[in-house]
């Protein structure tokens, strides 16, 4: 059996990292996302460490220059920026993450589905694909985001807890973001299901399933991978354009997009409120870019850059 | 990446030291351009219902009476205010028996509509029908309902009968002239007057306007020019020309300011208080920003049913616990005063003699340790059954100077050991659904609009608790129930003597500033941003809008 | 198609319209009801608001208001009513606005036409020579700053960067205005540079794509065979590119455009919110928060509708710039 053979090997696994590694830019973010994450994490360590209150409001030493103890200042509730955005990086790359993640799932399912089995399901799910793809998906998301969670049956104390514009902010994205890496993974499958060891598999008598799950989706990892670390920057991005819509992640849950958009209204005031979030988020996306490319570049060598 | 870190940096730094604000272009100074942030939906006076509408309309039309910058109630398309003692005011029984008013206004001589053609007891008559018509989709029908009849004595005279005696009968500011010349085919099939209506499908025919000014063009969305109206009787205006420019990012807003695209921010519907306060630290000396405390009285209403806040100690300990002083002063750097109760300041009626809660922290604690809740556990109170004392707040989400009070609060009421939870919703949930059907667990944070002299009944009055057998009729939200309350009220709108009124309304306030269902706030005020040649702006503070007197606009 | 289609290609052709025009009439009766369901799902209703805002209305006043709009049936009947009106001509009227949808409607949509269509056509305009150059220096350093450019333009925060164009070029330095749509009749060439700063914003936003498309796609073309028989032939660099690459370069750049049309509008939506520039993008939002049901639905149909007509012109024009595909190709892709 050569289902090993055709997975990402040994030798495989070397040669992408010495592809990778030579790839200055995909390095060079993945030690500055590696760093964003960790300092998200130590979040409460930073807190205790510089002797701040990331919730605790004080009127009177609003907007305060760097020092110290604020090494990025106050903003306009007095609290400190730094661990603010700390933890706003907590919500967004969790956001961003989670979301991305969740859509390539559905994408995986839709695109396994369509490639193996082909005939109607296929033109049904691609048109589906190639529908929402068209959809012009932002005044759609106002209207999801907007949707009462109540109406469509989620229990009370999840519709009515801090949390519930995050989850909610996850699930739509997750399900308009699936359509690159359904079609991505539709195409994977089509060449490999005609492969060798696919044949075999069937002619043992191996569940679709079993087939779809254990020899292709292995097979087609890796546009997926790159896919998905894209779009886990333009999730952070569509997170604060949503906040600037009103339809983000509700304050007092700092994320970067609520940061931003608070901090564009005091933009003539405090223009340094604005800087922070919107530098973070630009370095961010920015990073993810360069990572998702430089593992397309490692991963798949054959393939241009695109 | 170089090129743009250089320009971001630039930007940064335009930003950071407001470098060299563009000249304003030399615009000739007979016209005005008036920025706002939103856009009236609809022209018809009865029909829409919005500030910038009310903004406009007072430039392009005049009411019977109004309040005035001084808070007093006036005559503008009547001759002269009706009153008890002149006789233009008496007693009346309605054919079903009760107390009724019949009040005499004459129409001011002179009056005409923008095309020449004169106003008269006939357009009164025309608009009365109309707002009672069931189908024609008039707003406030309530007035009109209470409007028995209206007899029209000859071109200019005219009495209205009304089915309740009060104590403000003469006051018929909401009373909206249309023109029955134009008007009356739309209006001949009233329920599809609504869409027929000429201000609506030709907004800028003359004969609509009587005011100074009328409505030259429109551009939905955008802008509304406004040229001089050459029948207009009174003082001739002093621009040629008034734009209403929409911008409804505020922060753009600000930018057109300085860029010179509009000269001047309307109080009425402008940029937010916190904005003003920081631009006119920046800018104060090309502009001329005037703040007035407005009648919007923001204030936190309580679920009094909810087991925590029924009791009358938790809710003196919050509003002590509260620095209202502290957001007043470092927020809105004093330019939003505390309130003790809903009754502005400048209301004829307001009494400074109430209780009064100042932010003490040390009395709040000694408040909630009497209420049982003195087992403190994480900074977090607790009471005898273990229970945490922990309360919701919710206001409108989107509305950045409310979150941020909210989160003071939340800070606030966390030193004296109550756990605040915060969850906001877009306005249109909140005040559609959930405060409308009391569906607040324990606080909501809003403010209300209220008419001079405008007596609490549908916010206190016990008979109000909106609740589903009643088809959520009323706004006592919090569910206010008190026999001192409800007395007070359902005299002050009988008793119509100046002593009686006095005690009545003091009663009021102090019974609520006693009982406290609601948490005062502040009352906000609206931040005017004028260019200093522009003088001649008296800003009112009360719903009926400086425009009102823009013949007195003059550039310097 | 231009002396291109050969005979036997008219009925191809003519199923090809027609099986297309069906499948938009499809989309968009789905679409319009899942919108009208989703709608309805939203909570609160305008009259309630104007109600709890207002304390001189009574819940009467807002009992009969609601009757007169129709807003007290079953949505499936107000569905039900609304598609019978469309049958007969009638979208229905705009709540907020007192008008027939299509008056509000239209302007709207031809101004944000103006603003995508230009920024297509800049972005195309900088993009293809932009990818021209990085694809024939592949691995410079040339290369690399067009692609971190084009990176920092997908990463940017759209609405940060508007306010940031505002903030140089309105505020600090006065060149343009900051905002708005200037006056009606002063022409078109007046109004031109209140588009300057909005096309801007959405350029550097789709530019990225474009760039990188045209890169890919022309590397890709340049290793081709024919390219090197031309170049033995003895055609310069320059004729090269443009007369034999570019051409055939332009083919997958031409879908990539049409099904970017969908997301160009939504950021036609965040651009014309901090310009204030009155296009569709920004009246279907404020329809959707202000719960103007009729408003919202016809301007998401007609938002769609746009797009897919966008995306009907690019494979038209696929099959217009390649000889070798023909509709029936098309129709089975």
């Amino acid at each position: 059996m050569s289902i090993v053979a055709d997975t990402l090997s040994g030798a495989d696994t070397q040669r992408f990292w010495q592809r990778f590694r030579r790839n200055r830019p995909a390095m060079l973010s993945a030690a500055v996302l590696a760093l964003i994450a960790l300092a998200a994490l130590l979040a409460p360590a930073f807190e205790a460490m510089l002797g701040v209150d990331a919730t605790r409001v004080d009127l009177f030493n609003q907007y305060a220059s760097p020092d110290a103890t604020h090494w990025l200042g106050t903003d306009e509730a007095g609290r400190d920026v730094l661990v603010r955005l700390l933890y706003g990086g907590r919500i967004s790359l969790l956001v961003g993450l989670v979301a991305a993640l969740g859509a390539a799932t559905i994408g995986t399912a839709v695109g396994l589905l369509a490639g193996y089995y082909g005939g109607r399901l296929d033109t049904l799910l691609m048109r589906s694909t190639d529908g929402v793809i068209a959809l012009p998906l932002l005044p759609l998301l106002i209207i999801l985001a907007a949707v009462d969670l109540a109406k469509v049956g989620v229990p009370a104390d999840i519709a009515n807890s801090e949390m519930a514009s995050l989850y909610r902010i996850v699930f739509i994205i997750a399900l308009v973001g699936w359509t690159t890496v359904a079609r991505l993974v539709r195409a994977g499958t089509l060449s490999v299901r005609t492969r060798e060891f696919v044949r075999a598999a069937e002619a043992m008598g191996a569940r679709p399933t079993t087939i779809m799950l254990r020899h292709i989706l292995p097979n087609i990892v890796s546009p997926i991978i790159v896919a998905t670390t894209l779009s886990i920057g333009v999730v952070i991005l569509l997170e604060s354009v949503l906040s600037f819509l009103g339809l983000g992640i509700q304050p007092p849950i700092p994320s970067w997009g609520n940061m931003l958009t608070n901090a564009q209204e005091l933009a003539t005031r405090a223009p340094a409120l604005a800087v922070w979030p919107g530098a973070v988020i630009f370095v961010t996306v920015m990073a993810f870019n360069f990572l998702g490319d430089g593992l397309q570049d490692a991963l798949d060598p054959r393939a241009t850059r695109r | 990446m170089l090129k743009l870190k250089t320009f971001i940096a630039a930007a940064v730094l335009a930003t950071a030291l407001g470098a060299t604000p563009a000249l304003a272009q030399e615009k000739a100074r007979d016209e005005l351009v008036i920025g706002v942030s939103q856009f009236p939906q609809g022209f018809h006076p009865n029909l829409a219902s919005h500030v910038v509408l009310s903004l406009i309309n007072g430039m392009t039309r005049r009411p019977f009476t109004v309040y005035d910058a001084d808070w007093k109630l006036i005559c503008m398309l009547c001759e002269t205010l009706p009153s008890r003692a002149a006789g233009t005011i008496r007693d009346w029984t309605t054919p079903d028996g009760e107390d009724g008013l019949e009040v005499d206004y004459t129409i001011r001589p002179g009056a005409t509509w923008g095309d020449g053609v004169p106003i008269t007891t006939r357009d009164v008559a025309f608009t009365w029908a109309i707002g009672r018509d069931e189908t024609a989709g008039i707003n406030n029908q309530e007035l009109y309902r209470r409007m028995e009849k209206i007899v029209a004595h000859d071109d200019s005279r005219f009495t209205i009968f009304w089915n309740k005696r009060t104590c403000n009968a003469e006051a018929i500011n909401d009373f909206e002239l249309v023109p029955a010349h134009l008007e009356a085919e739309a209006a001949s099939e009233p329920a599809a007057y609504r869409t027929r209506n000429a201000y609506d499908t030709d907004p800028t025919r003359a004969g609509l306007y009587f005011g100074p000014y009328r409505i030259a063009s429109v551009e939905p969305g955008a802008t509304i020019t406004l040229e001089p109206n050459p029948t207009w009787w009174g003082k001739k205006p002093a621009f040629k020309r008034i734009t209403v420019r929409t911008i409804e990012n505020t922060a753009a807003l600000e930018a057109n300011l300085l860029s010179g695209e509009i000269d001047y921010i309307a109080g009425e519907d402008g940029i937010s208080l916190d904005q003003a306060i920081a631009f006119e630290k920046r800018h104060g000396d090309r502009f001329n920003v005037v703040f007035k405390p407005g009648l919007f009285y923001e204030h936190v209403d309580l679920r009094l049913d909810n087991p925590i806040l029924e009791n009358l100690d938790v809710r003196r300990a919050l509003l002590h616990a509260i620095d209202r002083t502290a957001i007043s002063e470092r927020l809105f750097e004093g330019k939003q005063p505390v309130a003790d109760t809903f009754v502005h300041p400048l209301d004829a009626v307001h009494t400074d003699d109430v209780r009064k809660y100042p932010f003490d922290p040390d009395t709040a604690r000694t408040l909630l340790d009497a209420a049982g809740w003195t087992d403190i556990r994480k900074g977090i109170r607790h009471n005898a059954a273990g229970e945490p004392l922990r309360i919701e707040i919710m206001t409108t989400a989107g509305n950045r100077v409310r979150e941020l009070v909210e989160q003071v609060i939340q800070s606030n009421l966390r030193e004296v050991g109550v756990d605040l939870r915060i969850r906001n919703q877009p306005a249109r949930v909140l005040f559609g659904q959930t405060i409308r059907q009391r569906e607040f667990p324990g606080m909501a944070m809003f403010a209300w609009f209220s008419t001079p002299e405008n007596i609490p009944r549908t916010t206190m009055h016990s008979s109000m608790i909106p609740t589903a057998e009643n088809g959520w009729s009323g706004q006592n939200y919090t569910g206010f129930a008190n026999p001192v309350m409800d007395e007070a009220i359902d005299r002050v709108e009988v008793e119509c003597g100046a002593e009686a009124q006095t005690r009545h309304w003091t009663t009021i306030q102090q019974n609520y500033a006693e009982q406290l269902p609601v948490l005062p706030l502040y009352f906000r005020a609206n931040a005017f941003v004028m260019p200093d040649w522009l003088s001649g702006v008296t800003p009112t503070g009360h719903q009926y809008p400086s425009t009102l007197w823009v013949e007195n606009w003059t550039a310097k | 198609m231009d002396g291109r289609v050969k005979p036997g290609h008219d009925g191809a052709l003519l199923a090809f319209l027609t099986r297309r025009l069906l499948g938009m009439a499809v989309v968009l009766a789905v679409m319009s009801f899942i919108v009208f369901m989703l709608i309805g799902l939203m909570p609160g209703d305008p009259i309630d608001i104007m109600i709890a805002s207002n304390p001189d209305l009574t819940p009467a006043d807002g009992e009969r208001l609601k009757r007169l709009h129709g807003l007290d049936l079953p949505l499936w009947e107000r569905y039900a009513n609304w598609l019978g009106g469309v049958f007969t001509g009638d979208l229905g009227f705009s709540r907020t606005y007192n008008r027939p949808v299509m008056d509000i409607l239209l302007p709207r949509l031809g101004n944000t036409v103006i603003l995508l269509g230009l920024s297509s056509i800049v972005a195309i305009v900088v993009a293809i020579p932009l990818g021209v150059i990085a694809a024939t220096r592949p691995q410079s350093k040339l290369d690399s700053a067009i692609n971190l450019f084009c990176f920092a333009g997908i990463s940017v925060p759209p609405f940060w960067l508007a306010l940031l164009f505002i903030m140089i070029f309105a505020v600090g330095l006065g060149w343009l205005p900051a905002g708005g749509m200037g006056a009606t009749d002063a022409g078109f060439f007046a109004g031109l540079k209140f588009l300057v700063l909005p096309v801007a914003t959405l350029t550097i936003a789709s530019l990225a794509g474009y760039t990188r498309f045209a890169r890919a796609a022309m590397i890709e073309v340049l290793r081709q065979d024919y390219i090197r028989t031309a170049r033995a032939k003895g055609l310069g660099p320059r004729r090269t590119l443009f007369g034999h690459g570019l051409r055939n370069a332009m083919l997958p750049l031409t879908t990539i455009i049409a099904l970017d049309f969908g997301t160009l509008f939504s950021g036609a939506l965040i651009t014309e919110t901090m310009f204030g520039y009155l296009g569709m993008g920004k009246l279907i939002y404020d329809s959707i928060l202000g719960n103007d049901f009729n408003l919202a639905l016809v301007g998401l149909l007609l938002a769609t509708l746009v797009v897919l007509i966008g995306n009907f012109l690019a494979d038209i024009a696929y099959a217009a710039l390649d000889p070798r595909i023909s509709f029936r190709a098309l129709e089975a892709a």
